[in-house]
This record gives structure tokens, C-alpha cells and sequence, in this order.
């Protein structure tokens, strides 16, 4: 049922007039009645132009599709219930710029005629805000996502689909998602475990690794930060995932050719050693010959190069592999 | 002293990773052979350390009787450059690294003792390291070690104790029945 409300009076009036939203009072037949400073201020439509007519909506929404769009939603709204609350859209002010409005009505009735109240926020700042934030958080070189109860994801940025091949619309809203990235029960159990005791003792966890299978089989390395935030009345965990899998395989790479070199130095230069002291040995005890001696030196020296040609591919394949080497030093191993 | 290969060893054809102080490797070479030899086995040593006829001398040396060993020896040509096949003695082969030409010796030197007690001695996986990277030396005493098994041979392979990438150690114990750690 609509409201009775008493006529305006002069504190009324004031606050409608001063409020710093847009007021519009319009009849049935949408015909605007009073339109506030602030209403001017933020179409740059004057009072003159619009009250006593019905064309505000034309004024605001000028694309016509646009503005059978809003009507469409409109309609639907007001076949359930005469009011609406937060309805949002976009306006084109009198100098073309456009704003994001949210707007709430209200049916009263004065003097025995019923009246809308529309009271519209200028929502454009909050929106780019948001939007900033979006784009932001879409355009990291990072996968991002905030967890909501239970896990599910509600948001899932561009470099998240890259990482993991998965989509926005595979992953949020659900749980699987997380039986696709750790497939193997048992390495999912204990993922979840681990985080299940570092949320318990605290509210975020740093550098945590974890080997993700993306959509296309491959394996990759990911070391997440997490956090625990609060907001909409429950927890969420906001997740930055950092792929380290190239990272890893060099480390790894490294070790194997550091332990590949070390092997292939020390066992060698002991042989060598040794060889050496067996033809010493041979040698002063008159049991070999001088082509015999000559011989197995030069096959140790042979030995010896062959070891320091093997140092010298093993440099190579560590500036290959470590982009990250500091030029002096490459400089170094590239043997200059 | 107890061997380190034992008759019973021997005629289950065992295969064997024997490990050694870099100062103890030559003796340890001799050891086996001595030990080998008595048990009435021929030894066909595979050398990619000293040339045969330094190796022959030593034997002699230590009583070794030379009619029981023969060589594959990987050494003397790529040091003097050339040296003829004396056969039932010694097969050379060009370049340690080149494991094509050096599995067909030790095939064919094999098939020329077949029906024959025999024990083939490799010295050394340390000295291979020099000239191939391990994971080559691993395929290489794996296909060397299938061939023995299918021979019904027995097989040793020398390599200095400490210093062996585990990776390569893990893969070696595999191809083999017995790792010893004779210091």
C-alpha cells in the first residue's frame, strides 16, 4: 500500500533540495515534479527542462536500445513489487559524459495522488573503483583468486586461466576445480591438510608449494600466499599463486649438472692422481721403458684436458640454463 | 684375507659393483683377477685406464698367469694411434668414448671364450667418467650386463668408492647382484 505523507514543508523541501543525491518526485504519468540541486548537478539538466516534463528518461537514456533494456528490467521489477532498491544504470548527462546511478524509489501518496520518489547514487566513482580494482587484479602476471566458503571460488583473474588452462566459468562457484588441479586423492588430502593447520594457526600462509595438473596434463609448480580476509559476513581467503615452474626445473637442472660435474672432476682427477703415482712408482723402480713411460703420461694429459674440456661444456650448460647469471661472472664461465 | 669373489660366486654368475679407494684401485684389479683365475675362470679385463701391456707387465708381476686374462683395451690406440688385434690376447679399440665400437669388442671377445669359465672385469666406470657423461656410462653397463645375463657370464665393475652422483649409484645397484665397498 502506498504511503500518505503530509505535503512538503520547508525542512523537507531543504533537505530534498540539499540532499547529494539525485531527487526526483514524478507523477504517474511520469511527469517530474521536483528535481533537486543535486540532480542538476550530476545530469546538468535544469530544473527548467525537466520538471513538468516526462521526457527525463529520454534525456538520461538516449540510446534507445539502451533505454528499452533499462524499461525491459524495470518492468520486471515492478510487476513483483511497486518499488525498487539498488537498480543500477548508466546516464548520459546533458555534456555526454556518462555515470553510473543506483536507484531506489518509493510509491507515496500526497494530496490523494500517488507519487514515485526516485532517489539516485551516483555510483561512478565506486564503480571505477571497482573497475580499477578488476583490472587490476586481471592484468597481474600472477594467479589470483579469493575463496569463498568451503573453498568455492568467486574470482578466478586472466593469468589464473593461463596457469591452469581452466576458465572463469570452470572455476568459480564450484569445488571441483580443485579436484582438477590435484587430481592424485591423496596429494590433495594432504595439500589440504597442510592448509587446513597453518589457517588454524594463524591467518595466512607465504611461499607454500604445490604441484597444480593443468587442463592440458601438464604439471606445474605453483607457491601460493594466502590470507584469510573477512568480509560480506564471512570468511574468505584471497590466494596468490606464483607459477615457479621453470624456476624449479633450473634449480633442479643445476643440482643435476653440479652433482654431474663434481662427479665427473673428482673421480677422474683421483684416477689421474693415482696413475700418476703408479708410473712415478714404475718408473724409478726401472720397470718400464721410456715409450712405455712416455706413453702413459700422455695419456694422462690427455686425462687432464679431457677433464677441463668437460669443466668448460659444464660452464656452458650452467649459462644456458640460469639466465639470471650476473655478467661478470658470465663472462667468467664463458671463459673470457 | 676373505675374497671378494668367491667359486660360488662365480658359478652363479654373479654380477658385481666393487668399490675401492682411489689408492687401492689397481691392487683391488689384481686382487680379482688372482682370485678369479684361481677358480679356474678366465678374466677378460676391459680397460679404459692402463694400456694392456703395462697391465700384463703388473700381472706378471704379481703372479698372475697371463693365459688366463685377455683385454679389451681402449687405451694404447688412442695413444699411439695404432696397434694390431692379437687374438685371443688383446682387441683394441679405438676411443674409450666410442661405446658402439667398445660393445662389439666385448661381444666379440665374448663369443670367442664362449663354452668357456669366464669373468669380465671392468676398470674402470671412475675413468669412463672422463670421457662420457654418466648417464651415457649407465646405458652402457646396463646393455653390458643384459648381454652377461644372457651369456650366463659373470661380470665385475670397478669404480672408486665416494664421489659417484647417487642417481648413478642407484642405477648401477639395479643392473647388478652385489655392490662391495672394499675400501
Amino acid at each position: 500500500m502506498p504511503e500518505k505523507k503530509p505535503g512538503l514543508g520547508c525542512i523537507e523541501v531543504g533537505i530534498l533540495e540539499n540532499a547529494l543525491v539525485i531527487i526526483a518526485v514524478l507523477d504517474k504519468k511520469g511527469t517530474v515534479l521536483a528535481w533537486n540541486r543535486a540532480a542538476e548537478t550530476i545530469t546538468g539538466y535544469s530544473k527548467q527542462e525537466i520538471i513538468g516534463n516526462t521526457s527525463l528518461w529520454r534525456y538520461l537514456y538516449p540510446d534507445k536500445t539502451y533505454r528499452d533494456s533499462v524499461n525491459r528490467r524495470l518492468a520486471e521489477i515492478l510487476a513483483k513489487k511497486n518499488y525498487f532498491e539498488n537498480f543500477e544504470t548508466t546516464i548520459q548527462t546533458r555534456s555526454g559524459t556518462r555515470h553510473v546511478i543506483l536507484w531506489n524509489t518509493k510509491e507515496v501518496e500526497l494530496d490523494g495522488k500517488k507519487l514515485v520518489i526516485a532517489v539516485g547514487q551516483d555510483y561512478t566513482h565506486v564503480r571505477e573503483l571497482d573497475s580499477f580494482r578488476e583490472t587490476i587484479i586481471d592484468n597481474a602476471n600472477v594467479l589470483i583468486t579469493v575463496l569463498g566458503v568451503h573453498g568455492k571460488v568467486v574470482i578466478w583473474n586472466t593469468a589464473a586461466e593461463e596457469i591452469t588452462g581452466y576458465s572463469r566459468d570452470e572455476a568459480i562457484g564450484n569445488l571441483g576445480i580443485w579436484k582438477r588441479l590435484y587430481p592424485d586423492k591423496e596429494y590433495r588430502d594432504t595439500i589440504t591438510r597442510q592448509i587446513h593447520e597453518v589457517f588454524s594457526a594463524q591467518q595466512s600462509f607465504l611461499n607454500l608449494e604445490t604441484r597444480v595438473t593443468t587442463k592440458s596434463g601438464a604439471k606445474k609448480v605453483i607457491s601460493w600466499n594466502t590470507r584469510q580476509i573477512t568480509f560480506g559476513g564471512g570468511k574468505h581467503a584471497i590466494s596468490i599463486g606464483i607459477d615457479i615452474t621453470e624456476q624449479r626445473a633450473a634449480e633442479e637442472a643445476l643440482v643435476a649438472y653440479m652433482t654431474e660435474m663434481a662427479m665427473r672432476i673428482k673421480q677422474p682427477v683421483e684416477i689421474i692422481r693415482e696413475n700418476l703415482h703408479d708410473v712415478a712408482a714404475l718408473v724409478r723402480a726401472g720397470k718400464i721403458t721410456p715409450d712405455e713411460t712416455a706413453m702413459l703420461l700422455d695419456g694422462q694429459e690427455r686425462n687432464a684436458r679431457q677433464v677441463a674440456t668437460n669443466v668448460q661444456e659444464f660452464q656452458q650448460a650452467i649459462l644456458e640454463k640460469n639466465r639470471a647469471i650476473p655478467e661478470a661472472y658470465r663472462k667468467f664461465l664463458e671463459g673470457d | 684375507m676373505d675374497a671378494f669373489v668367491s667359486r660360488e660366486d662365480l658359478e652363479k654368475k654373479q654380477i658385481f659393483l666393487i668399490l675401492a679407494a682411489p689408492a687401492n684401485i689397481r691392487e683391488r684389479n689384481i686382487e680379482l683377477i688372482k682370485e678369479i683365475s684361481a677358480n679356474g675362470y678366465h678374466t677378460i679385463v676391459v680397460t679404459v685406464n692402463f694400456p694392456y701391456n703395462i697391465l700384463s707387465k703388473l700381472y706378471a708381476e704379481n703372479g698372475v698367469e697371463l693365459a688366463t686374462v685377455s683385454f679389451v683395451d681402449a687405451v694404447t690406440r688412442n695413444s699411439i694411434g695404432n696397434a694390431e688385434n692379437i687374438p685371443g690376447i688383446v682387441r683394441f679399440v679405438n676411443n674409450p668414448a666410442n661405446l658402439t665400437d667398445l660393445g662389439i669388442a666385448v661381444t666379440e671377445v665374448l663369443k670367442d671364450h664362449s663354452g668357456k669359465k669366464v669373468c669380465i672385469l671392468y676398470d674402470s666406470v671412475s675413468t669412463m667418467l672422463i670421457y662420457l657423461p654418466s648417464q651415457s656410462i649407465s646405458k652402457f653397463i646396463h646393455f653390458v650386463t643384459n648381454k652377461l645375463r644372457l651369456m650366463d657370464l659373470s661380470g665385475i665393475f670397478l669404480a672408486v668408492e665416494k664421489g659417484l652422483d647417487p642417481m648413478l649409484v642407484s642405477q648401477l645397484t639395479t643392473f647388478v647382484d652385489t655392490v662391495i665397498d672394499t675400501g
